[in-house]
C-alpha cells in the first residue's frame, strides 16, 4: 500500500512538529503549513490524501477559511478534511457539522475538540478511505 | 389680665352720644389699665372702629345720627374678632336677639355697674382671646398646606431630574408617577398617570412588577433584571422592583427603578474577553511542553537523541515565554491597581532612558547594536509615576534591540512642544507590514513573519505601553517600513492632572 500524505496546519510550531512525528511515526508522510495561505500553497503543490487544521490561527476563523477553500477545491473535496478547536471549552460555543444548518456553513467532515489522539485521527482517515474504496466496489 | 396682651394695652372703644358717661366709663378703665378711644356719635364710632382694629367695642343702641345695631354692622364687617357689646338702658327682649343676630357678643344694661361691666368684658376679651387664636391657628393650617404642596413639587423635580428611571405603578398596575428618564429606558412615548402599563413594558420588567403584585401579603423583597434593549451591548438596563406599602402593611404598588448599564456591561463583556484571551494563551505553551513530554515517553514512537535534545530546548524556549507572559499579567494587573494611586514626581526622563540603555548593555553588545540618545530640552522633566514610565520606556527600548538586526541602530531624541514631551525611539529592525501595523497594539497580537519566527515575546508589552500612555492623556505614534525599521512616538502631556477613576 503506498503511503498516505497528510498535511497538518497549525500555526504553533511546536505542536505541529509533535503531530509531525506522531503521524511519520505510524507510517505517514507529512507537510506541515503555519497559517492559511501557506496551507493553501502546499495543498496545492502536494494533494495531500488528508488535512488537519487548527482552527485559531492568524484569525479566530482561519480553520473554517482554509477548510472552506480546500473542500471547494475539485481535488479537495474528495480527501477528508478535520478541524480541531479547543474553542468550545474557552468560549461556551460548540461547533460541529452534524446538522443540516452547520454542514451549510462550515465545510470538513469533522470539527475534533482538542487534545487529539493521533491514533483516533489515523482510525478517522483509514475508515473514511475504507467506506470510499466499499462504495466504488 | 392674660398672656395675650401681656405687653399691649387691652383697646376699648366706646361709642356713645352721652358724652359723660362714656367719659366715666373711660375713667374706669383707664383705671383698670384699658386703653380707651371715646366716639360720641355713631359716625364717628364707625370711622374710630373701622380705622383700627379694637380688641372690644361698647356701643350705645340709640344714638342720633346712626343706630348702634349699623355702627356694630359696620365696624364687624372690618374686623370680625373686635368683640362687640350692645349697651341701652331700653332693653327688650327683640333688641337683644337682633343685636346678636348681627353679631354682638354680649348686652349692657344702663346704667351700668362697674363690677357688671368689667365682668362681661373680661368675659368678651377672653372669647376674643380664643378667636384669635383660632385664627391663628387656622393660617398656620394653612400655611403648612403651601408647605406641603411645595415639598410635593420639590420631590416631582428631584424625581425628574435624576438619571435612573422611576416607574411607580398602584396594585392594578396604573401609573402612579413616572420620571422622563423612565420613558426613555422602556422605550415609551407618551404615558398618562393612571394608563395601564404593564403590558406596554419589556417582558422581563413587568415580569419583576407581577411578582410583586402577586403577592399580597408583606413581602420587603426586591427583584432585579437586567435587559437587553438593544442587542450587541449597546443598550443594558438594570431594573428593579420593590415594593410601596400602605401603613399597615398592605401593598399600595410597585416602585421599579431603571438604571443604565451599558457601559458596565461593555466592561464586563471586555474583561471576559480578555480571560478567554488570556486562558488561550497561557494554554498554548503548557500544551506544547505537554506534548513534547508526552512524545517522550511514548515508546512507540522512534525518536532520535538530536530530536530529544530539541525537545528539551523548546520545552525549555516555551515555558521561558510562559513566565515571561505571566509576568507582563501581573504588571497589567498591577498597573490597574496603580491607576488607582499614583505617585507622581517630577521626573528627569534622560535619567530613565539612560538607566534602561544601560540595563540592556549585554544584549546590544550581543547584536552589536548602537544606540544614539539625544535630548534637545535641557532638562525633560515630566510629571508622572516612576515606575509607569520606567516600564513604558524598557518595552519599547526591549522591543528595539529584539526586532533589530544585528550591527543596528537605535536613536532615541526627547524633543517638546507646547504641550508635550515627545520621545521618539526609532529601530533599524525588520519593520512592520501595513496590516500588522493595525493590530499592534491588541493584546496578544505578535507579527508573524519570516523575521518573527525565533524572536519570543508575550504579545503584551506594547499593549502595556498604549495602556500606559492612553491613563496619562497622551499618544503613541508609530511610523514603520517593512524590513526597514519602526519609529515609534510617544507624546506624554507636561501637565499631566491626576484624575481619581
Amino acid at each position: 500500500m503506498k503511503k498516505k500524505k497528510i498535511l497538518l496546519v497549525d500555526d504553533d510550531i511546536d505542536l505541529l512538529e509533535q503531530s509531525k512525528i506522531s503521524f511519520e511515526s505510524k507510517g505517514y508522510t507529512v507537510a506541515t503549513a503555519e497559517n492559511v495561505d501557506e496551507g493553501w500553497q502546499i495543498f496545492q503543490k502536494e494533494k495531500p490524501d488528508a488535512v488537519v487544521i487548527d482552527l485559531i490561527m492568524e484569525e479566530h476563523d482561519s480553520g473554517f477559511i482554509l477548510s472552506y477553500k480546500i473542500k471547494k477545491d475539485d481535488y479537495g473535496k474528495n480527501i477528508p478534511v478535520y478541524i480541531l478547536t479547543s474553542a468550545t471549552y474557552l468560549t461556551g460555543y460548540k461547533f460541529g457539522v452534524s446538522t443540516e444548518e452547520e454542514k451549510e456553513w462550515i465545510y470538513c467532515d469533522e470539527i475534533i475538540n482538542k487534545p487529539v489522539v493521533t491514533e483516533d485521527l489515523i482510525e478517522k482517515i483509514e475508515n473514511y478511505y475504507l467506506k470510499k474504496e466499499n462504495f466504488h466496489r | 389680665m392674660n398672656e395675650f396682651k401681656a405687653n399691649n394695652k387691652i383697646k376699648v372703644l366706646i361709642v356713645d352720644d352721652e358724652k359723660n358717661l362714656g367719659i366715666g366709663i373711660k375713667r374706669l378703665l383707664e383705671k383698670e389699665g384699658y386703653e380707651v378711644q371715646l366716639a360720641v356719635n355713631g359716625t364717628e364710632g364707625i370711622q374710630l372702629g373701622t380705622n383700627e382694629e379694637f380688641d372690644l367695642a361698647i356701643i350705645d343702641l340709640k344714638m342720633p345720627d346712626i343706630d348702634g345695631i349699623i355702627v356694630l354692622e359696620k365696624i364687624l364687617k372690618k374686623y370680625p374678632n373686635t368683640i362687640c357689646f350692645i349697651a341701652t338702658a331700653f332693653a327688650s327682649y327683640e333688641t337683644a336677639i337682633e343685636s346678636t343676630k348681627k353679631g354682638a357678643y354680649g348686652y349692657i344694661l344702663k346704667p351700668f355697674l362697674p363690677d357688671e361691666l368689667l365682668y362681661q368684658l373680661k368675659k368678651g376679651y377672653e372669647k376674643r382671646f380664643l378667636l384669635m387664636e383660632a385664627e391663628r391657628w387656622e393660617k398656620e393650617r394653612e400655611e403648612r398646606l403651601l408647605e406641603i404642596a411645595f415639598e410635593k413639587t420639590r420631590v416631582l423635580t428631584i424625581i425628574n431630574s435624576i438619571t435612573d428611571g422611576v416607574l411607580v405603578v398602584n396594585k392594578i398596575g396604573e401609573v402612579v408617577l413616572f420620571n422622563p428618564a423612565a420613558l426613555k429606558y422602556l422605550e415609551i412615548e407618551e404615558l398618562k398617570i393612571g394608563d395601564q402599563i404593564i403590558e406596554k413594558l419589556h417582558p422581563q420588567i413587568s415580569d419583576l412588577i407581577d411578582k410583586l403584585l402577586n403577592n399580597d401579603s408583606f413581602v420587603t423583597k426586591t427583584y432585579s433584571a437586567q435587559v437587553e434593549l438593544k442587542p450587541g451591548y449597546d443598550f443594558f438596563i438594570e431594573a428593579t422592583s420593590s415594593g410601596v406599602f400602605h401603613p399597615d402593611g398592605s401593598l399600595a404598588g410597585v416602585v421599579v427603578v431603571l438604571k443604565d448599564i451599558t457601559n458596565l456591561k461593555k466592561l464586563e463583556f471586555l474583561k471576559s474577553q480578555f480571560v478567554s484571551m488570556v486562558s488561550h494563551e497561557l494554554k498554548a505553551p503548557i500544551s506544547a511542553v505537554y506534548g513534547y513530554l508526552k512524545l517522550f515517553n511514548d515508546n512507540s514512537v522512534a525518536v532520535s537523541d538530536e530530536q530529544k535534545k530539541n525537545f528539551i530546548n523548546r520545552s525549555q524556549l516555551r515555558l521561558d515565554g510562559l513566565i515571561k507572559m505571566v509576568n507582563d499579567l501581573l504588571d497589567i494587573s498591577r498597573m490597574e491597581m496603580k491607576s488607582i494611586k499614583r505617585e507622581i514626581s517630577d521626573i528627569d526622563l534622560r535619567d530613565v532612558i539612560n538607566n534602561i540603555i544601560e540595563l540592556f548593555q549585554a544584549d546590544l553588545k550581543r547584536k552589536n547594536i548602537t544606540v544614539d540618545f539625544n535630548s534637545i530640552p535641557d532638562s525633560p522633566f515630566i510629571k508622572a509615576d516612576f515606575e509607569e514610565m520606567n516600564r513604558l520606556f524598557t518595552n519599547l527600548i526591549s522591543n528595539a534591540i529584539k526586532y533589530n538586526r544585528h550591527n543596528g541602530c537605535i536613536t532615541v531624541i526627547i524633543n517638546s512642544t507646547e504641550v508635550y514631551l515627545v520621545v521618539e525611539i526609532k529601530d533599524s529592525g525588520i519593520g512592520l507590514k501595513p496590516e500588522e501595523k493595525k493590530k499592534l497594539f491588541h493584546e496578544f497580537f505578535r507579527a508573524k513573519n519570516e523575521f518573527t519566527k525565533d524572536i519570543s515575546g508575550t504579545g503584551l508589552g506594547l499593549s502595556i505601553v498604549k495602556r500606559i500612555v492612553d491613563s496619562y492623556s497622551g499618544r503613541i505614534e508609530v511610523g514603520s517600513e517593512f524590513n526597514k525599521g519602526t519609529t515609534f512616538k510617544v507624546y506624554l502631556p507636561f501637565l499631566y492632572k491626576e484624575i481619581q477613576k
